[in-house]
């Protein structure tokens, strides 16, 4: 294969916009000059000067790590620049917020697009779009016609995790393109689309330049940019390589200011060609993400893996590493391994070291002898000496510099916390090197002594892949270089062919788009609305209400008198109270937290009003009283709140802490049982309709005005998405921190009215009383179906779930059964509702 | 490899606990402990004294057993609610199966460990396989083991067997029998946690499962294998309970739930999982333990001691995780 072919391939299947009218006068919509951004002290932009004019499709090129992401977030007022200035529409529009850009009309969808997968694909829409777009029409029709500008035919309340992930790209593309934007970033938005979808939204994208919006396009392909780009701008390491008219640039002038990188001559020579036989050998493996995947490496040869980052690259790397299975067929040494020999017999070396390179609160040795534990013990027991040796010995030849090798590993510089790992790889004495972007985050120096360790294992007959978006990188280090597209190889290198410019030729200029495989997770969308309800959070209220019907008609068959009047009231008065504190549990374990302390908390509350609420006292008092219940209750929820955002405090630990210290003050305040609450708020509070308590009526309104708030209101929706996924919520523009802290102020509030319930109940201050309800409040919201993963809640699950548990716990004392049959009928039911729900809606990378 | 440094990477830190020099969260633990019993020999000397002191070893013992089992729970990033019903139901097994008959003790024993080893393989299968979350699933068990409880005594108490007294209460140098349980007890999780392969691939996976998993280990084993040696604890620790007691109720386990977390946590071991700590959190049982006695000698109520442990817990959160951060 050579450059040229290559480019031959790009430009057949490329069409050259030809009506491009007299550009160079259309008015610049945003102008950046003198744009300089750092990291602490690595520069990603250098006074990076370019405009981006209305009507333009403007391309902006360059290869992973060259500045690309630092821009748009610049000019999506995500990151501040350090220098330099930004205008729009010829007035300065710096400092920009993330704010200030949408109301600039500044639109941006993200390559991983902030899609929330637990709410609907409505609701999707409904939380992220300014509402004044949703104003005087069906908001249903808005949402079609929003989905429809992408040619996206997906049921509207099916939940977003149904998508595949190009359905989630074109909903994000969506999202952009229904504001109606002055400037739209799109950035490689074609990744993971089939090559109709990429033609449709090119369409869109020359529309919507035609109507005057300026279009920021991210891409890798330089075959795109012939088909829709006006103008080009190239970035490299952070500077503007060239910029001009696409028209007026030849493939090859491009590809010179995407590469023109000096070669470092710092890099180890490279392998003899050798005689012998092929060490490793791979054959036609396939995946997730990639197929057909085939090559052998002789000893001394360093395989190298390149491709523009999202092509199959990571996933092959961990088939090969044995992490996940994968078909074909992996030889080391003529040996054939699968996946669970793999794993033993290759060391990996991860990507993203934080997540899982390194344990972040374990020493440099720690992290280090890990993995070859048993090789420094006898009879089990570790060897201090063996282990402090080999580590030692091992850290001598990777050059690591530590302070110590009990230093947290976080002590250390990128490029040492990279040796570290290797170090574990190596002590693991593997068959096979699987190093995925192993220079990733690693500092200039300690990037060539990785190349030249990588070189040495591999000398030493050790087969060593290399995945890595630097070509340049690959070209000094490899021996044979395979190119991934789309998951297939469209390359392989070797010898003289392995430069930079052959291997970002075959990578960006590679035509052919992904297999409509990914298509397949949309068959879930098709079907009835029986089968969105039975997805849908109030699914659960089905079993439940047959459970709880069976349940009374059993009690009714054994004892005539458990559905009276009397009983029925009884228990709905006793679930009433359990009811409303578990709707306030339901809101913090939607937002993914816990809340221990609303037991202690609804105690206390009792304990406050035996104070104020009695017979004679003056209703000033009492209302003083109620006052003071619900001032602890906001307080309360607001310190809750804080310790678990501000202070980082878990949510089991700050609420465990509000647990003991709440308890605490009600002994406090009452040694034991003590002021009489007043009869006649007890009547009130307790007054019925027919055989129904009044409050059990108030609770069923509360019930679905909050499942109303829940599901149609834009704080309902805020609140789901925090709680599913933070960092789409974040992106989506929500206040994070606040959302999660007025839900905990909620979940407080609504203890304090199940508290009035739970005063009318027990009558007296009791500081005994209320702690058992923190359990059984989980329990009820476990039983309705509320995932504590958060997002997905609902209150209707919670109530029934909270009179089930009452009514279980009557039916006992009713039918004269021991209180065994309560405890194991309570456990078997959540250990069974919890295994139910979690294997019916497991996701997949749960 | 020919390019071999002369970095010195530190002489080999001596000792059989040695990291060389204590962890902070050691030191924290000691120095609090230190400063608590200066306080008490300051303003509440009868609450060191040898008297109050064998009243409330014995107890701080059991709660230290409790903890090491919650520790190592929550090690691997989970949290278990089931300590109530596990306490409780060894407690009730070994009183009401034997009913005061010596020679029924050891069959009532095997009996509340094999129990024992069912809830821990039931919480651990669920937890570790089936993915459920962790307090749901203890929640369910900690009800289960509770039906137990009330199937096997009716909710009744019943006299201690004589000789499970003796095993618990008896004294050997100055200290009680259930002291020295313990400090064996956390010898053996310190040495197995510290000092052998398992132990440190153990904490290896609590520290980052992902990381565990490339590494090549069994992450799902190690998960079980930490709710099974908790129950294992606990179950110890109900029966040391019911030999302390003379009349033990069928729901002593309920004060060990909240302690054993605050303990845990006191003792520097992260709710996130990870590293553990067996000797700081032995320490901070004592010292909890001891600041309820503190309380109560200088005159605060009974009532207000959680608010204080509250306060302690909060305190020692708050300087673990400002360290962390």
């Amino acid at each position: 294969m050579s450059i040229a072919s290559n480019i031959d391939a790009a430009n057949t299947g490329s069409h050259m916009e030809t009506n491009v009218h007299s550009l160079a006068e259309a008015p610049i919509t945003i102008g950046m000059a003198g744009i300089t951004k750092s990291f602490s002290g690595v520069y990603a932009l250098t006074d990076v000067t370019v405009a981006f004019r209305a009507g333009e499709v403007h391309a902006v090129l360059g290869e992973n790590g060259a500045g690309k992401s630092t821009l748009m977030s610049i000019i999506s007022g995500v990151l501040q620049p350090d220098r330099g200035e930004i205008t729009f529409e010829g007035s300065t529009a710096s400092p920009l917020t993330p704010e200030k850009a949408a109301d600039l009309g500044i639109s941006i969808s993200y390559q991983h697009p902030a899609i929330v997968e637990d709410l609907s694909i409505l609701e999707n829409l409904q939380v992220s779009l300014p509402p004044a777009l949703f104003e005087g029409r069906k908001v249903s029709d808005v949402a079609r016609e929003v989905m429809s500008a992408v040619g996206l035919d997906v049921p509207l309340k099916m939940r977003a995790e149904g998508l595949s992930i190009g359905q989630k790209l074109l909903l994000e593309i969506a999202k952009a393109l229904a504001t109606k934007p002055k400037v739209l970033i799109l950035d490689e938005p074609t990744a993971s689309l089939d090559k109709d979808a990429s033609d449709m939204l090119f369409e869109r994208v020359r529309a919507a330049a035609a109507q005057g919006t300026a279009v920021i396009y991210i891409t890798h392909r330089l075959a795109e940019i012939r088909q829709i780009g006006h103008r080009v701008t190239v970035l490299r390491d952070g500077h503007v390589a060239g910029t001009g008219l696409v028209r007026d640039l030849s493939d090859s002038e491009l590809l010179d200011m995407i590469v023109g990188r000096k070669l470092d001559s710092t890099f180890p020579p490279k392998a003899k060609p050798m005689l012998g036989q092929a060490n490793l050998t791979v054959k036609s493996l396939g995946g997730h993400g990639f197929s057909d995947v085939s090559f052998e490496a002789r000893p001394g040869e360093i395989v190298g893996i390149a491709g523009v980052a999202g092509n199959g690259q990571t996933e092959l790397m961990r088939a090969l590493a044995g992490l996940d299975a994968a078909r074909g067929e992996v030889k080391l040494a003529g040996q054939r391994l699968n996946h669970k020999d793999l794993i033993h017999a290759a060391a990996f070396m991860p990507a993203d070291r934080l997540v899982e390179g390194v344990a972040k609160s374990f020493s440099v040795r720690e992290n280090a002898a890990l993995g070859a534990l048993e090789k420094f013990a006898s009879f089990g027991f570790m060897s201090r000496r063996k282990e402090h040796q080999a580590v030692v010995d091992t850290f001598r030849e990777l050059s690591v510099k530590t302070p110590g090798l009990e230093a947290k590993i976080t002590a250390l510089s990128g490029g040492n916390q990279q040796k570290v790992v290797l170090a574990r790889a190596l002590l693991e004495q593997p068959g096979l090197i699987v190093a995925d972007e192993p220079t990733q985050g690693v500092d200039v120096g300690a990037r060539f002594e990785m190349y030249r360790i990588l070189r040495e294992i591999s000398g030493a007959g050790t087969p060593v892949v290399v995945n890595s978006s630097d070509a340049a990188e690959l070209e000094g280090l490899c021996d044979r270089v395979i190119v991934l597209s789309k998951g297939r190889v469209v390359a392989t290198l070797t010898g003289e062919d392995v430069v930079e410019a052959k291997i970002v030729a075959a990578a960006v200029s590679a035509d052919h788009h992904a297999e409509t495989g990914a298509e397949r997770r949309a068959d879930r969308s098709r079907g009835g609305a029986l089968r969105h309800f039975l997805q849908s959070d109030n699914a659960p209220a089905v079993p439940l209400l047959a459970i709880m019907v069976a349940l009374a008609l059993y009690g009714y068959s054994q004892n005539a008198n458990f559905l009276s009047s009397f009983n029925v009231y009884n228990t709905l008065m006793l679930a009433t109270t359990l009811c409303f504190i578990s709707m306030g549990q339901t809101i913090v374990l939607m937002l993914r937290g816990v809340d221990l302390s609303v037991g202690p908390l609804a105690g206390l509350s009792v304990v406050i009003a035996s104070f104020f609420v009695n017979d004679g006292a003056s209703l000033p008092r009492m209302l003083t009283g109620f006052g003071l219940m619900l001032a602890v209750a906001v307080v309360v929820g607001l310190a809750n709140g804080s310790l678990v955002r501000y202070a980082k405090f878990t949510p089991i630990a700050a609420t465990l802490a509000m647990y003991m210290g709440l308890q605490g003050i009600s002994f406090l305040m009452r040694e034991g049982p003590g002021g009489y609450i007043s009869y006649d708020v007890t009547a009130i509070l307790g007054a019925q309709i027919g055989p129904l308590p009044w409050a059990f009526v108030a609770l069923i309104v509360c019930v679905i005005v909050g499942e109303y708030v829940l599901r149609k209101t834009r704080i309902g929706w805020q609140i789901r998405a925090v709680g599913s996924d933070e960092e789409a919520a974040r992106r989506i523009g929500l206040n994070v921190n606040r959302l999660n802290i007025m839900g905990y102020v909620a979940t407080a509030l609504f203890v304090f009215v199940g508290a009035l319930m739970l005063m009318a109940q027990i009558g007296v201050g009791d500081p005994q009383q209320g702690t058992s309800y923190t359990l059984a409040s989980i329990t009820a919201v476990v039983l309705g179906g509320t995932s504590l993963r958060g997002g997905r809640g609902t209150f209707i699950g919670t109530a029934l779930g909270a009179v089930l548990l009452t009514e279980i716990f009557t039916a006992i004392a009713f039918l004269g059964l021991s209180q065994t049959y309560q405890y194991v009928f309570q456990g078997a039911l959540i250990v069974f509702a919890a295994v139910i729900y979690t294997t019916l809606r497991g996701r997949p990378q749960a | 490899m020919n390019t071999a440094n002369n970095a010195t990477y530190g002489t080999m830190p001596p000792g059989l606990f040695g990291r060389g020099r204590p962890s902070f969260e050691l030191g924290t633990v000691v120095l609090s402990t230190l400063a608590l019993i200066v306080l008490c020999m300051i303003f509440a000397p009868s609450s060191i004294s040898s008297g109050a002191l064998a009243g409330s070893l014995p107890f701080a013992a059991v709660a230290v057993i409790v903890s090491l089992g919650q520790m190592l729970v929550v090690q691997q990033g989970g949290f278990d609610l089931s300590v109530p019903g596990a306490i409780s139901l060894s407690v009730v097994i070994s009183t009401h199966y034997p009913a005061g008959n010596d020679a029924e003790l050891l069959p009532a024993v095997l009996l509340a460990l094999a129990f024992a080893l069912g809830a821990g393989l039931f919480n651990g299968i669920l937890i570790g396989v089936v993915r459920l979350n962790a307090i749901v699933a203890t929640i369910g068990t900690n009800a289960l083991l509770y039906g137990g409880v009330i199937a096997i005594s009716g909710g009744v108490p019943r006299t201690t067997t004589p000789l499970l007294s003796r095993i618990a209460g008896g004294e050997f140098l100055g200290l009680g029998y259930t002291v020295w349980y313990a400090l064996v007890i956390l010898l053996i999780v310190a040495v197995v946690l510290k000092k052998t392969v398992a132990g440190r691939r153990f904490e290896g996976i609590g520290a980052n499962p992902a990381m565990a998993r490339t590494v090549g280990l069994r992450v799902r084993s190690y998960e079980l294998s930490a709710y099974v040696s908790a129950q294992l604890l606990y179950c110890l620790a109900g029966i040391l309970l019911a030999g302390l007691t003379s009349q033990p109720t069928a729901f002593l386990g309920n004060s060990y739930l909240l302690p054993s977390v605050a303990i845990v946590v006191l003792g520097g071991t992260s709710l996130m999982g990870g590293r553990g700590f067996p000797v700081p959190t032995a320490l901070a049982a004592f010292f909890l333990t001891q600041l309820g006695q503190f309380s109560i000698t200088i005159g605060v109520p009974f009532s207000a001691q959680t608010i204080i442990q509250a306060l302690a817990l909060g305190l020692g959160i708050a300087v673990y995780s400002f360290r962390r951060s």
